[in-house]
């Protein structure tokens, strides 16, 4: 220790240093009873985070509510139609796909209601989480689990069906997402 | 076998824990075949730090900052705590980005690796071949007169100081949680175990492997120069039967090719990725785990390997280069190639050679 102050230049160096770092842990324990401007002023990007998320649940929510009211009272088709028209305006969301990947099963065309699926999951991994507002990973698994050993026995079968390969490459997909672990 | 030796022993327990944990944390809630990934969890770092955008990979995984601060106590407490450094900075920065990178193509480490094959998960066969191939091509390099010379011993300054100074403000910043620190709501980075178990999971294990130099890459290495006699292939037995025991016990055994956690059909592509990781470990001196425990010894070398790993951690998931169950993006294939001929330039650009006569 006495070597480090040797000298005016070290003395100097240690004062610094020591004000620096009381001076920061001052600044930590007094600032949580700053009052409202300190609390403003606070970076928090968690915070915006977690608005900017739930916005857009919200906004999901609202957008898709028509098509899902007609999907409701039967009106597939049209309710396909309006799913359509919110796609144009924003192809980036995977929510679309994942309703359409719905009413598509709903009307037996498997192959295409998967390949909406795997689309959707693609675009947003939180369709595959177990919990959370859009999550449907209970009905993608019912898909995987009842689609999956007829589509392997086909695939099996005609090894030369192209269709069949990639709906069961899209069955797999739905399958490791399903199983989690971290990507 | 040197059955006799302590060392050996201290190899063999350190492996046999971290197959054991490197599940369990996995059963009390990290995600899925990712108890421990070191790749992963930096990634998830980056993300809780800012450096990607991936709302479903930020949290400050206390694993990571256990096995530093772990391997610090340990080294303190058997006197073994060197600040060195000096060799080949930039080299290593970049060699930590790229070895992000072959194990963000691979989807993770080569402790996952382990810990996804002890799981049933045969995607990773190629991943394995391609590590084993990537450190035997490494051992030509240093056979062939690679050196990136050594870390000179630090007595006056104190580099080595510092990437235990920034794990240990991570840990502040996890406790805290300052609003400026992203914790994933959804996705894998919010599953995690309990954080003090596993912020002592990772003091535990740091401490064995800076006590054993355990490590995955190192095992291989010394399996093809010393065959059976090396300890480390034993850490490495342990580690997987470990593994293997505690996946079966917690039904956690799913054998097959399909349906595999965090897992895609790309061979080639993970064969690559891991031969990547494989050459790069042997040529720096270990993998991304070996790395983060010597940085914690006081190895400034290591620590610069381990900051070069976070910025690659978050570029791997800024720039979308990670593989995902649908495979491996076009750019992720090209950050590989561009990592393999890194290493070739670099081998050669390092190569001691003898003068003819």
């Amino acid at each position: 220790m006495s070597r480090l102050l040797q000298d005016h230049f070290d003395r100097w160096h240690v004062l610094v240093l020591l004000l620096a770092v009381f001076g920061a842990a001052a600044l930590l324990l007094t600032a949580g009873g700053g009052g409202d401007a300190a609390a403003r002023s606070e970076l928090n990007r968690q915070l915006e985070q977690d608005v900017a998320y739930r916005a857009r649940i919200d906004f999901l929510q609202d957008l898709y509510r028509p098509v899902l009211d007609l999907e409701k009272s039967g009106a597939r088709q049209q309710a396909l139609l309006k799913l359509e028209e919110i796609s144009r305006r924003y192809p980036g969301e995977g929510y679309g796909f994942i309703i359409k990947g719905r009413i598509l099963l709903q009307l037996d065309a498997v192959e295409e209601a998967v390949a909406n699926y795997v689309d959707g999951v693609r675009l947003n991994g939180d369709f595959a989480d177990r919990q959370g507002p859009f999550s449907a990973w209970n009905e993608i698994n019912q898909l995987v689990s009842r689609q999956l050993p007829s589509f392997s026995e086909r695939a099996r079968t005609h090894p030369d069906n192209a269709t069949l390969k990639r709906v069961l490459s899209n069955l797999h997909y739905l399958q490791s997402r399903l199983a989690g672990g971290c990507e | 076998m040197p059955v006799f030796d302590r060392h050996f022993w201290i190899v063999v327990v350190a492996g046999g824990l971290l197959g054991l944990i490197g599940v369990g944390l996995a059963v009390l809630g990290n995600p899925q075949n990712s108890g421990i990934c070191i790749s992963c969890f930096l990634e998830n770092t980056a993300g809780a730090l800012g450096l990607h955008g991936n709302q479903r990979m930020q949290y400050l995984r206390p694993e990571l900052i256990g096995f530093v601060l772990g391997a610090v106590f340990s080294a303190a407490a058997g006197r073994e705590f060197r600040s060195r450094g000096g060799s080949a900075p930039l080299l290593r920065f970049l060699s930590g980005v790229f070895l992000m990178i072959g194990c963000g193509v691979f989807i993770g480490c080569p402790i996952k690796l382990f810990l996804r094959l002890t799981a049933g998960d045969l995607t990773v066969l190629s991943g394995l071949a391609g590590l084993v191939v990537g450190v035997w091509f490494g051992l030509k390099g240093l056979a062939g007169g690679i050196h990136l010379g050594g870390g000179r011993q630090d007595p006056r300054g104190a580099s080595g100081l510092w990437v235990p100074l920034f794990f240990l403000l991570l840990l502040v910043l996890l406790l805290l949680q300052p609003g400026f620190i992203l914790f994933s709501t959804r996705g894998s980075g919010a599953q995690h175990a309990p954080l003090l178990f596993s912020l002592g999971a990772g003091l535990l294990l740091g401490g064995l492997a800076q006590r054993s130099r355990f490590c995955i890459t190192g095992s291989v290495r010394d399996t093809f120069l010393m065959g059976r006699r090396t300890p480390l292939i034993w850490g490495l037995a342990a580690f997987i039967l470990a593994a293997v025991g505690t996946n079966l016990a917690a039904g956690r055994f799913h054998p097959g090719f399909y349906g595999q956690p965090g897992a895609h059909l790309d061979y080639g592509w993970s064969f690559l990725g891991m031969l990547l990781v494989g050459w790069l470990s042997v040529l720096i001196g270990g993998c991304p785990f070996r790395q983060l425990i010597k940085a914690g010894e006081g190895d400034a070398d290591a620590g610069l390997v381990v900051i070069g790993m976070l910025l690659g951690g978050g570029l791997v998931q800024a720039w979308g280069l990670a593989g995902t169950a649908a495979g491996v993006p076009l750019y992720g294939k090209v950050a590989v190639l561009v990592g393999l001929a890194f290493v070739a330039a670099n081998s050669l650009l390092w190569r001691e050679r003898v003068a003819e006569a």
